[in-house]
């Protein structure tokens, strides 16, 4: 039987999956981004300086990744000296957003896939959050009305969480997270100028002074989120896999991992990364090559040619195109299917053994579960990776503050040239994003971005070899073939994001 | 509803809550808004992308989660609801038929007028549930630049028609109260308290764009802690430098928004306050033009000085 999963909720975006489902496993599953803009087409012509603004507005959950991706392509187009400051400021405000990210994501998209909200009728404790929501939930569930505790419920069927303080606790840091995630989001917007859309962000660095009251709440707030993910986020992803240990057995993408480092260490345009590039194929690292990137279109509603370059790539809509099912392109390195987004991030570093944070903190907790690192590639893989780049990033950004000049400058003067062509990559907190921009008499004549999403969401390729989340979901058992809530946690673990997807 | 209206609209709406004389649908609609009541609100997303969910995520006090369950009732959000599929689909189609009581419709994102397929939700085009939406809703209101105005999905080069919501009622005939939340993306508070004006006192104040008063009535220029630098002449001529930022672009004698006022992220910052020149998310023509980029930085002889 064919079930279609979408919309799906708790994501970012337009999200269908068509199933096919026989003897209650996923037999085929096909990923269908529904919502298209065209970022593309529209950007054409436009002041390279509008760029950074502009891609922003591809997606309100992580724009300050597409500000920083655009600064960097831009960057190597100008052959910018960047100052010290202006690079530890774009290393502030991303990495501040990261850490909101991950909180957002486990706590207010993901965590309702596995606690069950009723059982705040059983609490009996003097919490005064917890109370308020028990007495909510109560007069609701009284109330008759037609959708009572929504948006909490109606929910899919499935086995929540059985034991009582388990999901007390965990609801209690529901409320707790959409509070830490506005102190992140306020430490980013001291430099970012606010959040979403940083309008103080540019090629070059940052228009904010790097003055010490401004730096100082940055650190006083973003304590606050460390002490958060140390004391509550960790410990959370544990008991969640202590609860569900058959998701480290559920999820897995069949094919390789791509990051493209996060972070970098000086304002030097090829600086080491505090997490390391690479791509990982059948267990084997090699350097990243943006020229191995091709987009297929064979499943995707373009008519534009396939299997193009990034440099070379064009936008023709054609929402009625025959065989196709989705606006999503379809990224392929080297003709491989990978994987991108926090695991892939950890698995490169942790196979290069660059960062020696990395290395222990994946041994540590790898011990703690009782698993292998390659279990990282599962469901519960990828929320323990984003635990694990959470507390890195968290210590790096502090760190990073200290190194601030009071007195230099924060941002490089800008000089754009006639024309020039250049790369921009970064790691957005969904994975791998690629900017490229070409400049022809001073106007944007193509702009590509390859986005996490687009990778992980990915149709058939021309080859017809199926996306990450495709390949992840294939082969699932499902206890209910209608609501399918093994699925559904699948694709919250990836994190989708449709308008960056397909943008 | 088209600009001569709102004017009217605001005029009448700005003397009294329950004066007669209004347009139909407006009366209706206030006739449904009871202050003891908590509106339902089915906040549904077109081309959007969700940056004004996450904003509103960043409210202050009240916090998030007592504006979701005290303030409003929140009976869909793509982004929150617990439920996704044909369970879904069938709450929204049970409100959007008038079966599950009163609501308001909110809407982020603009609407693909000419390409129905660039934004689907379940097996139909989003404007269908918007137009449908129309005969049951008490009112709407559209969040965001992108569904007041159409915003970037409309800019320049746009290949999808993509419209605002107030836009995509008219060219439809359908005349029903929208009241436009502007801002790239806007800010919590913007949409927040409205909605808590309109559970407790009533009806808000609009402006001739459609606009709450209480936050969109003066421009940014007007309200600006720097308007003392362009009184004197002190203007930024590079990025990063302190004084009036209107030599680098800035259009905040364009934006009529409270930002200098309100600030942004817990009143941490807004853009001005860190050397960022506005760049017109809650103005009307937000992006608007290829040939009237938002930096006055690259190319200086081609630019226009004379602004819009």
């Amino acid at each position: 039987m064919k079930v279609n999963l979408g919309p799906i909720t708790r994501i970012e975006g337009h999200l269908n999956i068509e199933t096919t489902v026989e003897n209650n496993t996923i037999v085929d599953a096909r990923c269908m981004g529904e919502m298209f803009r065209g970022f593309e087409v529209f950007l054409r012509g436009r002041d390279p300086l509008d760029a950074q603004q502009i891609t922003q507005r591809i997606c309100g959950v992580c724009p300050y990744a597409h500000a920083i991706a655009s600064s960097y392509a831009q960057e190597s187009v100008y052959k910018l000296n960047v100052p010290p400051n202006g690079r530890i400021m774009h290393n502030l405000i991303q990495g501040a957003n990261h850490l909101y990210d991950y909180l957002l994501q486990f706590y207010q998209l993901a965590a309702l896939d596995f606690v069950d909200i009723t059982a705040i009728l059983k609490y009996k404790g003097k919490d005064a959050d917890l109370l308020t929501v028990k007495n909510w939930v109560q007069s609701e569930l009284a109330s008759g009305k037609s959708y009572p505790a929504a948006p909490f419920l109606p929910r899919l069927s499935g086995k929540y969480i059985s034991d009582t303080d388990l999901n007390i606790g965990a609801i209690k840091h529901y409320i707790e997270a959409m509070e830490i995630q506005k102190k992140a989001n306020a430490a980013a917007a001291i430099f970012g100028g606010k959040f979403p859309h940083s309008t103080s962000i540019f090629p070059g660095g940052c228009t904010q002074n790097a003055r010490i009251d401004l730096i100082s709440s940055y650190q006083s707030l973003i304590r606050e989120v460390r002490d958060f993910y140390h004391n509550k986020y960790i410990p959370d992803v544990l008991a969640i896999a202590k609860a569900f240990p058959k998701y480290w057995e559920i999820g897995a993408s069949k094919g390789g991992f791509l990051s493209y480092g996060l972070l970098p260490l000086t304002s030097e345009a090829e600086s080491e990364r505090v997490f390391s590039s690479g791509v990982l194929l059948d267990g084997q690292i090699s350097p990243v090559n943006f020229e191995l990137i091709t987009e297929d279109v064979k499943h995707a509603k373009y008519s534009s040619p396939s299997g193009l370059k990034v440099k070379d790539s064009t936008l023709t809509p054609s929402p009625q195109k025959s065989g196709a099912y989705s606006w999503i392109k379809a990224p392929r390195y080297q003709g491989h299917m990978v994987e991108v987004g926090s695991a892939a991030r950890i698995l490169v570093d942790y196979h290069q053994g660059h960062n020696p944070k990395v290395k222990q903190l994946v041994e540590r907790f790898a011990g703690q579960t009782g698993i292998t690192p390659s279990k990282l590639n599962s469901v519960l893989g990828r929320y323990l990776s984003r635990a694990i780049c959470g507390a890195i990033i968290a210590d790096f950004l502090l760190d990073e503050t200290e190194r601030l000049d009071t007195k230099g400058p924060t941002i490089a003067d800008i000089r754009i040239p006639a024309s020039g062509e250049g790369f921009g990559a970064t790691e957005a907190s969904r994975g791998a994003l690629l900017h490229y921009i070409r400049i022809k008499d001073h106007k944007i004549e193509r702009y590509e971005c390859v986005v996490p999403t687009t990778w992980n969401a990915s149709p058939r390729d021309d080859n017809d070899q199926p996306g990450a989340m495709e390949s992840a979901l294939i082969g699932t058992k499902v206890n209910d073939p209608e609501d399918q809530i093994e699925a559904v946690r699948i694709m919250h673990s990836f994190d989708p994001c449709i308008a960056c997807a397909v943008h | 509803m088209d600009r001569r209206e709102f004017l009217k609209l605001g005029a009448m709406l700005s003397a009294a809550f329950g004066i007669l004389n209004l347009p139909k649908p407006v009366i209706a609609a206030l006739k449904k808004l009871d202050p003891k009541t908590i509106p339902k609100l089915i906040y549904l997303q077109g081309q959007s992308c969700s940056g004004c969910s996450v904003s509103l995520l960043q409210s202050g006090s009240p916090s998030p989660l007592t504006l979701i369950t005290n303030y409003s009732q929140l009976a869909f959000h793509s982004d929150l609801s617990a439920v996704s599929g044909k369970k879904a689909l069938d709450l929204i189609e049970k409100y959007i038929s008038g079966k599950a009581g009163d609501y308001f419709l909110a809407v982020e994102g603009a609407i693909p007028e000419k390409m129905p397929e660039a934004c689907i939700i379940g097996d139909k085009a989003f404007g269908q549930y918007i137009e449908a939406a129309a005969a049951t809703m008490s009112g709407a209101i559209a969040v965001g630049t992108c569904a007041s105005d159409g915003g970037i999905p409309a800019a320049e080069g746009n290949l999808t028609g993509a419209v605002s919501l107030r836009e995509y009622y008219k060219k439809r005939s359908i005349n029903k109260l929208v009241i436009n939340l502007r801002g790239c993306s806007v800010h919590p508070d913007w949409v927040w308290q409205t909605i808590i004006n309109m559970v407790k006192v009533g009806m808000p104040t609009l402006t001739d764009q459609g606009s709450p008063a209480l936050f969109y009535s003066r421009k940014i220029h007007e309200q600006c802690p720097r308007y003392h630098d362009f009184q004197q002449e002190i203007f930024a001529c590079k990025l990063g430098e302190a004084g009036c930022l209107f030599k680098l672009g800035c259009v905040g004698p364009d934006t009529a928004a409270d930002c200098p006022n309100r600030w942004w992220n817990l009143s941490q910052n807004w853009c001005v306050a860190a050397n960022a020149p506005c760049i017109g998310c809650a103005w009307p023509n937000f992006a608007r033009k290829k040939d009237f980029p938002f930096y006055r930085i690259s190319e200086q002889k081609n630019r226009p000085i004379n602004r819009s």
